[in-house]
């Protein structure tokens, strides 16, 4: 699967880039969600992972573009901010998932791969 | 015979030696009589006073202020008792009163009674109160200001922390899937340490932040239909690897069937984990663990017991505080894990409108105990 990963923090990026196209995904990375919209015109990802707390643009704000562009793009939230509310948040801005940092690379290959599946059906 | 016939005789020693003050007026407002409370209370001598206007006999300025006159000739057109205000008298002297009618055999009134209650202390009480109050206000505002400032900061580093353990735990799943090559045995054997370190530290920041919620009182949880014993039996599960190790045997007894409860599945299941971590890592090795679970009045109870060092009583009430790690020779080396899981424990009871305490002695074992409510 093409995915996009939005995130500010560079060994993030390296590190979940790393492991998904080990897991056989093709990858791109973003550093922020200015970033993300452009990428996300050239590359037309199938999933987009996104940070939330980044520079010039956030995730949530991002998200919200995104979704104004593409009703359809398909963005899982994933944060280390621990905020309450902040998952409904990002549900309420059009993610179709959210996941905290750190996770285990097997849960969130298991959200990518539900909404793979949802697209099939 | 009424209770009153019997005081009857003794009326004007009850009047003489209350300790309020009682005057008596006629229409044109003169003093008929004061009562011994009066003159103690005032210094002066009943022949300045019986006979006199009231004009006469109260400070002029007192009567401006609070138009005492005026409310006494109400009483006496109305009939209508004036039930107390606040009089302040110069020297800070305090006093409440009220003016009653008194009423003659064809129901006229012809007589008004003053009552005068001295209420210096109690507004000076009352005052101190009010100062006491907004000192502690004040001291409350700046301990909230304080906690805020800590619970930003703790929200900040766990956050902080959470990006680099991200990237830890990226690359040592690699490793332990294979994806960055073969590793010798030696090699594995120090990742499983990493392995158990990094756990350690994800657990300590899931804790802390969750110690934040449960402060903060954002903590919410689900109420789901739930049955307890399959949560502790996968709880049970989870913890045996890290039994094995010790050499503990756990076991779980279910007495009797039980009905279902209402609550977080992933909560509970938490305060199963907490609970039985601690019985594990505070139970030398080779010990026994067992877990309850029983049906009682309104509740289910959850009972987990172990056989280790136990727990001083001094020490049993503080062990559900923040970071608080029972100490002991023995333990230094066992007990590096801060003390939130307790705490966490306490909060998820607590939300799920049950309760958890423990009963322990030293050397022989504790007993930890919850309940949660059952279910409709």
């Amino acid at each position: 699967m093409k995915l996009l990963i939005v995130d500010d923090a560079p060994y993030v990026l390296k590190a979940l880039s790393d492991s998904l196209s080990a897991h056989g995904h093709e990858v791109y990375g973003a550093v922020n969600g200015e970033e993300a919209l452009k990428k996300f015109t050239d590359v037309n990802p199938d999933i987009v992972l996104m940070d939330v707390l980044m520079p010039k643009l956030d995730g949530v704000s991002a998200t919200r573009r995104l979704i104004e562009r593409d009703p359809k793009a398909r963005i899982i939230v994933v944060t280390a901010v621990g905020k309450h509310g902040l998952e409904k948040e990002c549900i309420d801005a059009g993610a179709s998932g959210f996941i905290m940092k750190p996770f285990k690379i097997k849960d969130l290959l298991k959200i990518i791969n539900s909404l793979d599946q949802h697209e099939r059906n | 015979m009424k209770g009153i016939e019997f005081v009857r005789e003794y009326q004007e020693d009850i009047i003489e030696s209350i300790p309020s003050t009682i005057i008596v007026l006629d229409r044109s407002l003169k003093i008929l009589y004061a009562n011994r409370n009066y003159y103690a209370k005032s210094g002066k001598k009943e022949r300045d006073v019986v006979g006199e206007r009231l004009e006469r006999v109260f400070l002029p300025m007192l009567i401006e202020k609070t138009h005492i006159d005026e409310k006494i000739r109400q009483v006496f057109e109305t009939g209508i008792p004036f039930n107390g205000d606040q009089l302040r008298y110069p020297g800070g002297l305090f006093f409440f009163y009220k003016i009653h009618p008194l009423k003659e055999v064809n129901m006229s009134i012809r007589k008004v009674v003053l009552l005068m209650e001295d209420i210096t202390e109690l507004t000076r009480l009352e005052e101190e109160l009010r100062d006491s109050y907004v000192t502690l206000e004040n001291a409350y505002a700046e301990l909230k200001e304080e906690d805020e400032a800590k619970s930003d900061f703790i929200s900040t580093a766990s956050h902080e922390l959470r990006t680099p353990l991200t990237v830890i735990n990226s690359y040592l799943e690699m490793f332990e899937e294979g994806m960055l090559g073969e590793l010798s045995g030696n090699q594995n054997e120090k990742l499983a340490i990493i392995r158990t370190q990094t756990d350690h530290m994800i657990k300590l920041v899931e804790d802390m932040l969750d110690t934040l919620r449960l402060e903060s009182r954002k903590f919410k949880i689900q109420k789901l239909p739930l049955k307890l014993d399959e949560i502790a039996k996968s709880a049970v599960d989870e913890v045996s690897r890290l039994a094995d190790l010790k050499e503990h045997t756990i076991s779980l007894k279910v007495n009797g069937e039980l009905p279902k409860i209402r609550g977080d599945r992933q909560r509970i299941k938490q305060v199963f984990g907490n609970l039985l971590t601690n019985a594990i890592k505070y139970t030398p090795d080779a010990g026994k663990i067992n877990v309850e679970l029983a049906n009682e009045n309104g509740h289910l109870l959850v009972s987990i017991t172990d056989n280790g060092i136990g727990i001083k009583e001094s020490e049993q009430e503080k062990i559900f505080e923040k970071f608080y790690t029972v100490s002991g020779k023995s333990l230094t080396r066992e007990s590096e894990r801060m003390g939130l899981g307790l705490t966490i424990a306490k909060g998820i009871v607590e939300a799920h409108g049950g309760k958890i305490w423990v009963k322990s002695s030293l050397n022989w074992g504790s007993t930890f105990y919850f309940t949660l409510p059952k279910g409709d």
